[in-house]
């Protein structure tokens, strides 16, 4: 009997399987509910409303978005005549798969015994794989044929161009002074207080605000902005495909802070991992989750703050701040690889 | 309509571009056609047809009349004091400001006067809805430039107007509170205390608003210099009321023309020279606190004034000796039967009022029958709507949720 439960036990520990199923889905979709309770709680304090309430008014209104996701999974799915329906349909399902996949190039942990895969190039392979998902919608938004789809997978594809750049040359400023693409190097190398977000934070603030323009946070909520395009390019999805293209979308939010907390903010670091499956895989895994989390909290915090930008000046910012102060990150860090303060 | 389907020198198919299942015509060259509205999230009920070149828009037509109710018609099948509540239903929430005109043009056929009490009234309630009014056209503003806070403050705080003007007058938005030869109720006991505590508590917000909203960087960002309206545009097309204001006219008909006790106030009225989306957020803020100050001044007047009739002699004598008791325990003045066969005398009669959207004139005719003969009602969302077609071209398509709530357009309003 307990032979089958070790088989059982090992085969969901199994690295590749854990990290995607667990880590990649399971967690980041508990973190998202968590999330969005917590943005419409915050929003409400500060608009002095009270937020959600009835369902479940002991936990104040936790489960609201489990019930917003029943509905959505009950709604009926409706296909029009004059969509393109292969790419219709599978594209938000790529959307949503490729926002997962980039964490299995994610370590959780140093010991290599968890590494789904190696991780010789990690920091390369999991932001190409990030830069995948918006393709998608903009096909989702080209295969609706409405013109309001097409709008917002138009503004889609600008902010890409914009935010792709600035976002994969701040987190290659790691790269740049630890002289490794291995976000376990690079992880190890922020050991006390040299955490990346205190010697690169220019490095820092450009990856915060692309990943903002990335996943359509406030000010930049632009390609899905509701008073001119409707819904982007989700305007003709309904039921499950609408929530899975919502979902994508905090999904990569997520996985992007989880990057961030692994690059800039010491990833596992106060923490040694230990031996054994909870203090070396588990223990280091819920401290990175941690730090992701609490950025979640402060990307959604935005949304009670701030208007949206227009298209033409958040392309602005990214391309004359942003990038620069990429630029300039890049350049911080290549002068503390030189000065060798790592 | 006509104005729609008429394209640059486009022919006019259906199947142009051979896209299956959908009807597409060709406009001009590299030109895109997108309908705002009238079910369109930033519309409201009304459309706007814009015409974009990549992201600039080339073409806007706005497109009304989608409210459109026979306003004007159905007055005249209506007995006098029926209008009243008739002419209500064009701006709900600024209810008194747009039927003190009709009302003030039937007493002119009828040659009386309110009571100088229900003048100061008037000018109460008036007031308390132009602060709502703009409170409400704030909070529309706010969520089109996607700032939630901005949309929900604004909207909590009216309610602090909406039930002071309930407590006034029995109902929250539709009062029905100015009637021929006065006003229906009487100030409660205690109502001027918390209107002053009311405005201590909007000066406050007001200057949350400014912290949140009006001094926003990406707020600022995105209305600087947005939708100018020029000078020489303003008055050439009949801009009225904040938009007029904002871009440079000291026009305000509580100034240049006044009625009920306008005159006897102290109030500024304040100009900017700019004419663009930020000075007309700016000119409405202003324009709340300039209302402040006369809320505050009619509520020294009213303290210091004992209860005396708040109905003109002619409708008040007639009313039966319990009326008048009750009126003098309550302060409420039930309407009298002779409202109902009243006869207005024949002739003809202009009046107007600044609304919290501009100006709005009523012309009223009579044959001395028990009913309207004419009623031509113009109204400051009509006269605004038309800046669309002139100032929205030039601009990006993100823009125009925030040209389309700097002007304030209420299209119930406009339709009429």
């Amino acid at each position: 009997m307990s032979g089958i439960l070790d088989i059982i036990i090992k085969i969901i520990t199994w690295p590749p399987l854990w990290q995607l199923i667990v880590l990649g889905l399971i967690v980041p979709l508990g973190v998202v509910i968590f999330i969005l309770w917590f943005e419409r709680k915050t929003a409400a304090r500060v608009q002095r409303r009270i937020g959600p309430y009835h369902v479940s008014p002991k936990i104040a209104g936790g489960l609201q978005l489990v019930a917003d996701l029943m509905r959505y999974m009950f709604q009926e799915v409706i296909i029009p005549k004059t969509v393109d329906k292969f790419p219709f349909i599978v594209a938000p399902l790529a959307a949503l798969i490729l926002s997962i996949v980039p964490v299995v190039a994610i370590p959780f942990t140093s010991i290599e015994a968890y590494f789904p895969i190696d991780m010789s190039y990690s920091l390369i392979i999991s932001l190409a794989l990030l830069t995948l998902s918006p393709l998608f919608i903009i096909l989702s938004g080209w295969a609706s044929n409405n013109k309001f789809s097409v709008i917002g997978g138009m503004r889609e594809a600008y902010l890409i161009t914009a935010y792709e750049l600035v976002a994969v040359l701040a987190f290659l400023s790691a790269g740049a002074i630890t002289g490794s693409f291995n976000l376990v190097d690079i992880v190890e190398a922020q050991s006390g207080v040299k955490w990346f977000i205190i010697l690169n934070p220019l490095a820092f603030a450009a990856a915060f605000i692309g990943v903002l323009l990335s996943t359509s946070g406030f000010p930049f909520e632009i390609a899905e902005s509701e008073h001119e395009v409707v819904a982007g390019a989700f305007t003709e999805y309904s039921g499950l495909v609408y929530g899975m293209n919502m979902g994508a979308a905090y999904l990569k939010r997520m996985i992007f802070s989880i990057m961030i907390a692994v690059v800039f903010l010491g990833g596992w670091k106060p923490y040694t991992p230990g031996e054994g499956f909870i203090a070396g895989y588990l223990v280091p895994s819920i401290v990175i989750l941690v730090k992701a989390t609490i950025l979640m909290m402060i990307f959604s915090f935005f949304r009670a703050v701030y208007g949206r930008y227009r298209l033409d000046q958040a392309l602005d910012i990214a391309w004359k701040i942003l990038f620069p102060l990429a630029v300039l990150g890049f350049g911080l860090g290549l002068l503390e690889a030189y000065l060798g303060i790592i | 309509m006509s104005g729609i389907i008429r394209t640059q020198g486009a022919q006019v198919g259906f199947n142009d571009l051979k896209l299956p299942g959908m009807w597409s015509r060709k406009i001009g060259k590299d030109l895109y056609e997108i309908f705002i509205g009238p079910q369109h999230p930033g519309s409201g009920h009304m459309r706007i047809v814009i015409r974009v070149d990549g992201d600039v828009i080339v073409e806007a037509d706005p497109d009304m009349g989608y409210v459109h109710r026979t306003m004007e018609k159905l007055s005249e099948v209506r007995t006098w004091i029926k209008g009243i509540p008739l002419f209500e239903r064009m701006a709900i929430h600024d209810a008194c400001n747009v039927t003190l005109p009709y009302v003030r043009a039937v007493e002119k056929l009828m040659d009386i006067e309110a009571p100088e009490r229900a003048k100061y009234l008037r000018v109460l309630l008036c007031e308390i809805n132009r602060i709502a009014a703009f409170l409400y056209g704030f909070g529309i503003f706010g969520v089109f430039l996607g700032h939630s806070t901005m949309y929900m403050w604004p909207f909590g705080d009216r309610e602090v107007w909406v039930e002071l003007a309930e407590w006034l007058t029995g109902a929250r938005l539709t009062h029905s509170y100015p009637v021929f030869g006065g006003v229906r109720r009487d100030v409660p006991a205690g109502f001027t205390d918390s209107l002053r505590k009311a405005i201590r508590y909007m000066r406050k917000r007001l200057e949350d608003y400014r912290k949140i909203f009006v001094d926003n960087p990406v707020i600022r960002a995105r209305l600087e210099d947005v939708g100018v309206i020029p000078k020489n545009l303003a008055i050439e097309l009949g801009i009225t009321g904040p938009n007029l204001r904002a871009s440079g006219v000291k026009y305000d008909v509580r100034l240049n023309h006044p009625y009920e006790v306008y005159d006897q106030l102290d109030f500024e009225i304040p100009v900017f020279q700019e004419g663009d989306a930020y000075a007309r957020v700016w000119q409405r803020v202003e324009e709340i606190k300039q209302s402040l100050n006369i809320l505050e001044q009619v509520a020294d007047w009213l303290d210091k004034h004992p209860r005396t009739p708040i109905l003109h002699d002619k409708f008040w004598k007639t009313a039966p000796p319990l009326y008048k008791k009750i009126f003098e325990e309550t302060g409420r003045a039930k309407l009298g039967a002779v409202y109902a066969i009243m006869k207005v005398p024949a002739g003809k009669a202009y009046e107007r009022a600044e609304t919290a959207r501009g100006e709005i004139s009523y012309y009223v005719e009579s044959n001395g029958g028990n009913k309207p003969y004419r009623i031509r009602i113009h109204s400051a969302s009509a006269r605004n709507a038309l800046v669309y077609k002139y100032i929205v071209p030039g601009h990006r398509v993100m823009d125009l949720p925030a040209i389309y709530g700097s002007i304030d357009y209420f299209p119930p309003e406009a339709d009429r």
